[in-house]
């Protein structure tokens, strides 16, 4: 092969100009390729990073992936709630290391407004159990003191002290708003790509002041019992939607999930957040299928075009491959170069689009991680992408033997001259 | 070894069994060392018989003796090497390989023929020396010449490129196929008084195909390949 070596770089760099097209068609596609595998990965990562830290998540009983997507992901509603008193009873379990209470069911200007009490900011984890962080003020204290996620924040331009209302429900439109008891904003936490930063937290009193004269999802009307008065009175809940649950050993989770789930009084549901996340992820798997099957298809596309690119340029290059014929060039030479060809321009395309990728990872990143609360990693190649790339390589070199055996051909054929 | 550079005994080809043989020669026999032209007129099998020479046709049937050697039963990558190896070709135009420069097109055989490199490089210290020496020889610049591109070279210097290259590494067999073609009559006695000192200079043997019959003044023995060829041209 070593006559061929030279041979083959130096007729590329000849027709540098549709090469280049073609090293770069491939190269793109390279870079889809490994920039989706990149995004599933770290998609995926940060999927599982939403919770962590918590052993079980208790809610109403319903589906496993109802509770996590509404406890958790703040989408879709609970069917039913917990009796403060259930919650208080199972949170009294002794292998319990902590509960925090979530009340969900009402919104402000489309962010999701949930009630839970300080002890969130002390043990609600994500990503690799990092806790959640003040980027201002501090956690609540009053009745009426909210505090924003990140996002909720900067999208609705607020800041520490300016005062809230609270919608009653999911909707948008504000006819059924809780005007008469404002609230201030006394924190906004930091980013962290997690659904907190589309929450507005308030205390889980706040949300029973608020509906205090609400009698099944209407005002009753006539009572307008205001802000002061209402800090003076009860604003223990009499119920809660989902409660988030820390054990004192990992072993215990499982012990108590059994327990919960086969609570007498009402019918509940313990998820270990993991297996939930797992179960969710999964029913995201055919999407998930469906983009790594186009990127591939692209690859296709581009070695297609790369063999369309040299099965073309063969007609011209006859004379070429008769001059190789006639210094003694074999046909297996011939089939060789071209194969060589296709080896040489499947590299390039490998490495450049390894290239473009860490260029468009190192644009994108900052980007994507303040649109998508997505951070992509921008680390080494991994084994994965390293296999990818060889695959490609591997068919690239394979493609080049189309072309390959119709020079093969063509010079058995032609011979050392050709009639033109 | 006998002195025949080139023994061919009752030899016929045909591209496809209906049709009739395009070469059918009893007997054609070039000593070594002799210069011959083969006249003919194009359509005439002349390209044939070439390409049944070099061993990138093979007969139908009859025995074809290249410097000793019967290359007919040789498997073809063997005919391949042995081609690379003894014989230096020289075509009508556009010889030269347009992406190499001037002495890579020279240098094209050794790459493809051990026995080629060797003998080029004892005639030199590097073959880069050895391909321009030959280049010289042949009447060209080669420090003016190679930093431009192969195909901006004029027709006769293109195909003294070729001479040399069919030179390079002393090939005891030159075969040149209507080289002069191309030229206008002044290169054309020119080139073919250059190729005849090399050959002579490498004790080679010169087998040129050609339709022009004016050319035979030049060469000792001529030959019209009707009178040798009972084969019916295309």
């Amino acid at each position: 092969m070593t006559p061929l070596l030279s041979l083959s770089c130096r007729s590329l760099l000849n027709r540098r100009g549709t090469v280049g097209l073609t090293v770069f068609a491939i190269a793109v596609s390279v870079m889809l390729v490994l920039g989706v595998e990149r995004l599933r990965h770290d998609a995926k990562s940060s999927f599982a990073n939403t919770i962590s830290g918590t052993d079980l998540i208790v809610g109403a009983r319903s589906g496993t992936i109802q509770l996590l997507l509404y406890s958790v992901f703040r989408i879709g509603n609970a069917t039913n709630n917990i009796a403060w008193k259930s919650y208080r009873d199972i949170a009294a379990q002794p292998e319990i290391a902590w509960t925090v209470p979530l009340s969900l069911g009402d919104s402000h200007h489309g962010f999701r407004v949930m009630g839970t009490t300080a002890d969130y900011f002390r043990h609600y984890r994500y990503g690799r159990k990092q806790p959640l962080r003040f980027a201002a003020g501090v956690a609540f204290e009053d009745v009426f003191d909210a505090i924003l996620g990140a996002d909720a924040a900067k999208a609705l331009g607020y800041e520490l002290g300016d005062a809230i209302v609270v919608s009653h429900g999911l909707g948008q439109t504000g006819f059924a708003r809780h005007e008469d008891k404002p609230f201030k904003v006394v924190g906004i936490l930091a980013k962290t790509g997690t659904p907190v930063d589309r929450t507005v937290h308030v205390s889980l009193a706040g949300i029973e002041a608020i509906h205090i004269d609400w009698r099944s999802g209407s005002r009753v009307p006539g009572m307008t019992t205001d802000a002061d008065t209402v800090r003076q009175m009860d604003l223990q809940p009499k119920a809660i939607t989902a409660f988030l649950v820390g054990t004192k050993s990992r072993f215990a989770a499982f012990r108590l999930q059994r327990t919960i789930n086969e609570y007498p009084r009402e019918p509940l549901l313990a998820v270990l957040p993991g297996v939930a996340l797992q179960e969710l992820w999964d029913l995201m798997g055919t999407a998930e299928a469906a983009l790594s099957a186009i990127s591939m298809f692209v690859v296709a596309a581009g070695l297609l075009g790369m063999m369309t690119m040299l099965l073309s340029g063969l007609n011209e290059r006859r004379r070429e491959i008769a001059i190789l014929r006639s210094v003694g060039a074999r046909p297996a030479h011939v089939f060789g170069m071209l194969v060589l060809e296709a080896a040489f321009i499947s590299l390039g395309g490998a490495l450049v689009g390894l290239v473009m990728l860490y260029a468009g990872l190192l644009v994108a990143q900052p980007l994507i991680d303040v649109q998508y609360g997505l951070f992509l990693s921008i680390g080494l190649p991994t084994a994965r992408d390293l296999t990818l790339l060889g695959v490609i390589f591997f068919a690239g070199v394979l493609v080049g033997a189309v072309p390959g055996y119709r020079a093969y051909r063509h010079s058995l054929a032609d011979g050392m001259i050709v009639r033109t | 070894m006998t002195a025949h550079a080139i023994d061919l005994t009752d030899v016929r080809f045909r591209w496809r069994d209906d049709k009739p043989p395009v070469i059918d020669i009893p007997a054609l026999t070039i000593a070594r060392g002799e210069k011959v032209l083969i006249r003919g007129p194009s359509g005439g099998g002349k390209t044939t018989l070439l390409n049944l020479l070099g061993g990138v046709a093979a007969p139908e049937r009859g025995n074809i003796r290249v410097l000793d050697t019967d290359i007919v039963p040789l498997r073809t990558a063997q005919r391949d090497r042995f081609r690379a190896d003894n014989i230096g070709f020289i075509f009508q135009m556009f010889n030269l390989v347009p992406y190499l420069s001037l002495i890579e097109n020279v240098l094209l055989p050794c790459r493809f023929s051990v026995s080629r490199r060797r003998a080029a490089a004892e005639t030199a210290s590097t073959l880069e020396q050895a391909a321009a020496r030959l280049l010289s020889q042949m009447a060209l610049d080669v420090t003016g010449l190679d930093r431009r591109p192969v195909t901006e070279l004029s027709t006769g210097q293109q195909q003294r490129v070729a001479a040399a290259r069919a030179l390079i590494g002393s090939p005891p067999l030159i075969i040149a196929d209507e080289p002069t073609s191309a030229l206008d009559a002044d290169t054309r006695h020119a080139f073919i008084d250059l190729l005849f000192r090399e050959v002579e200079q490498a004790g080679a043997t010169l087998l040129f195909v050609s339709h022009d019959a004016d050319l035979a003044q030049h060469f000792e023995r001529s030959i019209a390949l009707a009178d040798i060829n009972r084969g019916t041209p295309t």
